[in-house]
């Protein structure tokens, strides 16, 4: 579990910088992220990303919060 | 004819169907809608695809996922009836029949603990029914995939800030879920804060476009949907699709608010231009010869033309699947199946036809809004209309066209009543472009939702092997496995070119070879789960008498609509088609004609041993 969390801390920092670094500096020194007509290292870091941040805090925060756990638990009476 | 009255005949029948029609009857009396009966959500609790949802946030994700392309482009290219019929069309679709699948198609699932239309299917129409319905809305899924990769990975390429807006999206999405699940922030809160970044965030991408190609775009796209489908609702899904709805809700507002501003002016467009079209409108490939042929009988045609604006069978599956897993009360289900549905019809019936029947001819709405030829021609042209060449909305190639030149005009010249008409053009460039996002976010909620309905179908497909061989069925059906498999066959389809059968000079998209049938076989669902959920109210809920009927005739109705369309495509456009497509498109019909009889029958046997029992 510690593992897992850690890695989704990781992957969550590290898209995150990706994401404020493609589209802050890189946007504002070139004028976009990428070159039209073909697949630039910039446009590619900007969709791993895309994709990164999906998986990043998934992992860090875990599949069910726990609000949810407990509303259901009561409104059920099961034990989740 | 003016719009204002056009608006209000609208929305009075919407209010009224609402009320009446799906509250007082469907909730009341058919479905006998209690909130005290736990829903799947609560039962079936897993915290990835059963888990309960605010229904305001459900309204969204619903609406969101049920509006994909087809009620924007359908109506735009049924325009070439003229547009009443079209309105018509979809009125009484939404009210009748596209309302009624969605509304019972999420309360049959949720009374059967959450499975697909197709799985309820056996319970009033036998095994051999359930499985033949489940093979072929997996594979209408896949067909959804191809086609929805193909566009948005050619929208990304073509305008690439709505491809910087579709990526910033998605971190402030995730943000709204943390904090309103994790830290407790309320949904009103949430939502404000949600939505101050968003439109900043969107502000900014429009000057910060994304470059990469098509194919890049493909296989982006692809691996997206592989993780957007196996992750849990509340973490992506709800706060995107919840947030992406207030996108289409503005959308849907400035096109109601439009016709108030201009209440008196003339619609410049013809009620009804002709019943018979060209065979292009109901879906024959460009170029060839049914194409150009007068083939497109407004009847029983105009199902395949208009799909989702009026009906659906995508629809039924996305209410009996991400939407019933959802259902936190009975009670909810009729704002978001009935009013879902009704909101998409608003989106074809106030955002597509009434904007065309407004601005359809240039001159005419011209000289409605007292603009000068030269001013109104200056404008269309930053949006790349050439009025002298093309006249009216009708000459637009393409329906996308069709439709971000109506709305953008319609709005420009209401607007520009307020901000002054030295701004018309700017603003006309502005609602065009607003237009255009619209309808890629129309697009990438629904691409989101059908490859987790892929898995979900995917799943049902193979609970057979469960008790024989439960390792393997445990392989099959995980939801890392089955959430790529659909998109791996999609993807496939949608990636690479192949020489147009029509004009060898040309490249076209592998799948359009068999998207053709796409509508037909769209329709043909929509029948089949009219039917399920009728004979599943009267055999299952022993509704009868005039409450039975009410919903037996549209569905009779309907079934015979699609069928006389489908064999009037089999006869009059497939023979005439080229070997490729007659291939690809041409065995996708005959095999929904079969299909279509095959269950028709089941369904009459139904039918006569619920009348015995």
């Amino acid at each position: 579990m510690m593992r897992r969390k850690a890695l989704g801390t990781i992957i969550t920092v590290i898209t995150v910088i990706i994401m404020l670094y493609e589209l802050f500096y890189v946007n504002i020194t070139k004028g976009g992220i990428g070159v039209k007509g073909a697949v630039s290292i910039d446009a590619a870091l900007l969709a791993s990303a895309f994709i990164l941040i999906l998986i990043g805090p998934w992992l860090w925060l875990g599949e069910v919060p726990v609000a949810i756990k407990k509303f259901v638990e009561a409104k059920t009476g099961r034990r989740l | 004819m003016v719009p204002i009255l056009v608006l209000l005949v609208v929305l009075l029948i919407y209010g009224l169907a609402y009320a009446f029609y799906g509250k007082r009857l469907l909730e009341q009396r058919v479905v006998r809608a209690d909130p005290k009966r736990l829903t799947p959500a609560w039962e079936k609790f897993d915290g990835v695809d059963y888990v309960p949802a605010n229904k305001y946030v459900l309204y969204g994700h619903h609406f969101a996922s049920i509006a994909g392309a087809g009620p924007i482009v359908g109506p735009a290219v049924a325009l070439a009836w003229g547009w009443l019929l079209p309105l018509v069309w979809v009125l009484f679709g939404n009210v009748f029949i596209g309302a009624v699948h969605d509304y019972t198609s999420i309360m049959a699932s949720v009374r059967h603990g959450g499975v697909s239309i197709a799985t309820i299917s056996e319970s009033v129409m036998g095994r051999r029914a359930r499985y033949v319905f489940l093979t072929y809305v997996w594979f209408a899924f896949i067909l959804v995939l191809a086609a929805f990769f193909s566009v948005c990975a050619d929208t990304f390429t073509r305008v690439p800030t709505a491809a910087t807006v579709a990526i910033v999206y998605m971190p402030l999405a995730l943000l709204f879920g943390v904090m309103v699940y994790r830290l407790g922030i309320g949904v009103k809160l949430g939502t404000a804060i949600s939505l101050v970044l968003l439109v900043l965030a969107i502000a900014y991408s429009f000057y910060a476009p994304t470059y990469l190609t098509y194919e890049a775009w493909v296989v982006v796209l692809a691996l997206y949907s592989i993780v957007a489908a196996a992750l849990p609702v509340w973490y992506l899904l709800q706060p995107r699709d919840y947030l992406n709805a207030y996108l289409l809700w503005t959308f849907v507002i400035l096109a109601i608010l439009a016709p108030l501003m201009i209440p008196v002016f003339r619609l410049t467009g013809p009620a009804i231009r002709s019943f018979v079209v060209t065979g292009a409108v109901v879906g024959a490939p460009a170029g060839t010869p049914p194409a150009g042929a007068p083939i497109g009988w407004f009847w029983p045609m105009v199902p395949l033309t208009i799909a989702c604006g009026a009906l659906s069978g995508f629809h039924s599956v996305v209410g009996s699947g991400t939407t019933s897993k959802q259902l936190s009360s009975e009670l909810d289900a009729l704002l978001v199946g009935y009013g879902g549905m009704l909101t998409e019809g608003a989106v074809s019936s106030l955002a597509v036809i009434l904007p065309a029947a407004i601005a359809w001819d240039f001159a005419a709405l011209a000289q409605n809004a007292g603009i000068s030829a030269d001013v109104m021609s200056g404008a269309l042209a930053r949006i790349d209309v050439n009025m002298t060449k093309t006249p009216n909305i009708l000459g637009l190639v393409g329906a996308p066209a069709r439709f971000y030149t109506a709305y953008g005009l319609t709005q420009a010249v209401a607007w520009s009543r307020v901000f002054g008409m030295e701004m018309f053009s700017d603003l006309l460039v502005g609602f065009s472009t607003f237009a255009a996002w619209a309808l890629t976010a129309f697009m990438l909620t629904t691409l989101d939702t059908a490859n987790r309905l892929s898995r979900y179908v995917w799943v049902e497909l193979f609970d057979w092997l469960k008790p024989r061989t439960p390792r393997l069925h445990r392989v099959l059906t995980n939801r890392w496995f089955a959430s790529t498999i659909a998109v791996l066959i999609g993807a496939t389809l949608a990636y690479p070119s192949i020489v147009d059968p029509v004009d060898p000079t040309r490249t076209i998209r592998a799948y359009s070879i068999l998207w053709p049938a796409f509508a037909g076989t769209n329709q043909l669902l929509a029948a089949l789960a009219l039917l399920t959920t009728t004979l599943w109210v009267y055999a299952i809920l022993r509704v009868r008498g005039g409450s039975a009927l009410l919903m037996l005739a549209p569905a009779a109705f309907l079934w015979t609509t699609v069928t006389l369309a489908l064999i009037i495509w089999l006869i009059f456009i497939v023979p005439h088609l080229p070997l490729l497509y007659m291939v690809g498109t041409g065995s996708i019909v005959a095999a929904s004609v079969a299909l279509d009889v095959l269950l028709i029958s089941l369904f009459v046997r139904g039918l006569r041993m619920a009348r015995k029992a």
